[in-house]
């Protein structure tokens, strides 16, 4: 019986978005939402029409999804791991490191708007080919976005410990390196998936942001706004709801392995 | 069992019966709000027999934890010196001659209670076939052989405890420190825990110092148990618990059990 209703609590919280998300495509498609909104079809198309425009664009959003994604991916994978080892050097020097990371989150404060055109100037050199240039510099935007979570949520979970388990440590003669490795790391790994559920949907905005202001014109977030300027309303909208479920999907993506990894911890 | 076999010998060389020596022992912490210090104990003399099992029992700021950390090496003298088996605390840390018990289990919730217990060894670097033979004998002694498998989330308090005691043992050390290690636990619980510990310890022939605020649990357990008073924290007086062993629950409803208890009671100082 409790299992019962267990199992129904876990599909009814899937269910409930799922089935408000379709009454809305719903509306939108009969064009009831245009009346209520005042709209027209030209600035805000039918989903069906959207659908049909990825269908028939798909090796092209293909191209613009992957450029995307190689920025988003790599800015977070790249502001993670310095992230990390911002949390570690905080950690293993405690008498700045808290001062220092509470200055790193002032990098939070910059709206990405404000950062990105400028990393996009300061990296103009950085190569002949204007793709790879325009690619390091997106990267770049969402390296330092991603880079303040982590560090903070990493020195976290590298010096919260819970009493009596640097006792414990102690009293088996560990060394500083065993204490690091067998105590505090895994410690922080749950910390570390905290960090990541606020900068995984972050990359992606940073990295569709970071691509209206590049000097290269690929990109999911690029497309948007070309689409706009264009008056190619329809097109516009199919790449944000292209946008939407990269979002979606990677956040999916990281809660399954967060389920995962984090299984034995309850 | 594996640990029954090693004989109680001095590094020294000369036998007096003395695991632990405690001299004119005084610990000092630094006041909060003042410059001051506070005196968490004063002027301990204590010498603990081998094999034996003793109980540091006192109210709130006795220094009883205090002590038993003086004695793993986690907490520093001020003045006086703490010898065990002839050698420095530090020494015999160093060496993993402690096997502690905490208030609380700190179990690593990463591991199962298998890789928990096998923690110590790990950090020793005893090699992998040592280390799952010893797991299995551990939890086989403290009656969780078929929880191995388990996390520390999907285990009650008590099991979580006891798991920490066969973690102490793991590494075969020669003196069991517990520090109010069923306290956190209800009273039936506790109840079957203090048997259990009895009997592992009459296995396992180690020498425990075990605190606690209970008085019946200390004199159901020990051979003497140390009143310690608080503001200075000193020791009032030593009872000798002479009630026979193998001891059961039941021993606590005679005459004998609660004369002891009332002797111990009336010991305290000052509070």
């Amino acid at each position: 019986m409790n299992k019962q209703s267990n199992a129904w609590d876990q599909i009814s919280t899937f269910l409930y978005p799922v089935a408000f998300g379709a009454l809305f495509v719903v509306l939108w498609q009969t064009g009831l939402l245009h009346r209520l909104l005042g709209a027209d079809t030209f600035t805000l198309p039918l989903p069906g029409r959207i659908f049909t425009i990825i269908e028939e664009n798909t090796p092209a959003i293909m191209g613009n999804v992957r450029a995307t994604l190689t920025v988003a991916l790599g800015g977070l994978a790249l502001g993670s791991l310095i992230g990390y080892l911002l949390g570690v050097l905080a950690a293993l020097f405690s008498k700045w490191g808290k001062g220092g990371l509470t200055l790193a989150s002032a990098f939070n404060a910059i709206p990405i708007i404000a950062i990105a055109p400028i990393l996009n100037n300061l990296t103009k050199d950085f190569s002949t080919d204007a793709n790879i240039r325009s690619m390091f510099a997106k990267i770049l935007v969402v390296t330092v976005t991603s880079m303040v979570a982590m560090s903070v949520n990493a020195y976290r979970g590298l010096t919260e410990l819970k009493p009596f388990s640097l006792d414990l440590m102690r009293s088996c003669a560990a060394s500083g390196r065993q204490i690091f490795f067998k105590l505090r790391v895994p410690n922080s790994v749950p910390f570390i998936f905290t960090a990541l559920r606020v900068s995984v949907p972050g990359c992606i905005i940073s990295a569709l942001v970071s691509e209206y202001f590049a000097e290269y014109i690929v990109g999911v977030g690029r497309q948007i706004r070309e689409n706009i300027v264009l008056a190619q309303y329809a097109t516009a909208w199919a790449y944000i709801v292209v946008a939407c479920a990269m979002g979606i999907a990677l956040y999916a993506a990281l809660l399954i392995s967060e389920r995962i990894l984090l299984k034995g911890r309850g | 069992m594996q640990f029954a076999r090693k004989l109680p010998k001095t590094d020294t060389g000369v036998d007096d019966g003395i695991e632990i020596r405690i001299e004119n022992l005084s610990v000092r912490f630094p006041d909060k709000n003042s410059r001051a210090t506070v005196d968490a104990l004063t002027g301990i003399n204590l010498d603990i027999r081998r094999g034996e099992f003793i109980s540091l029992v006192g109210p709130s700021g006795c220094g009883k934890t205090t002590l038993l950390r003086t004695i793993a090496d986690l907490q520093a003298p001020s003045e006086g010196t703490v010898t065990v088996r002839g050698r420095t605390p530090r020494e015999m840390r160093l060496q993993k001659k402690f096997g502690i018990v905490f208030q609380s289990p700190v179990l690593y919730d990463w591991r199962t209670a298998r890789r928990n217990v096998c923690m110590p060894m790990e950090l020793m670097g005893l090699p992998r076939k040592q280390r799952t033979r010893t797991v299995s004998e551990m939890l086989d002694l403290v009656n969780l052989l078929g929880s191995g498998h388990k996390y520390p989330h999907q285990m009650s308090g008590g099991m979580q405890q006891r798991v920490g005691i066969a973690r102490a043992l793991a590494t075969q050390p020669e003196i069991l420190l517990m520090d109010e290690p069923f306290s956190a636990l209800d009273e039936f619980t506790k109840e079957k825990l203090n048997e259990e510990l009895l009997s592992i310890w009459s296995i396992a022939k180690k020498t425990v110092v075990f605190v606690t605020h209970n008085i019946a649990e200390s004199v159901f357990l020990s051979d003497r148990v140390v009143v310690l008073s608080p503001h200075p924290g000193r020791v009032s007086a030593v009872v000798e618990i002479d009630l026979p062993r193998p001891r059961h629950l039941a021993v606590r409803d005679t005459p004998a059990f609660g004369a002891l208890v009332s002797r111990v009671r009336n010991s305290f100082e000052g509070v």
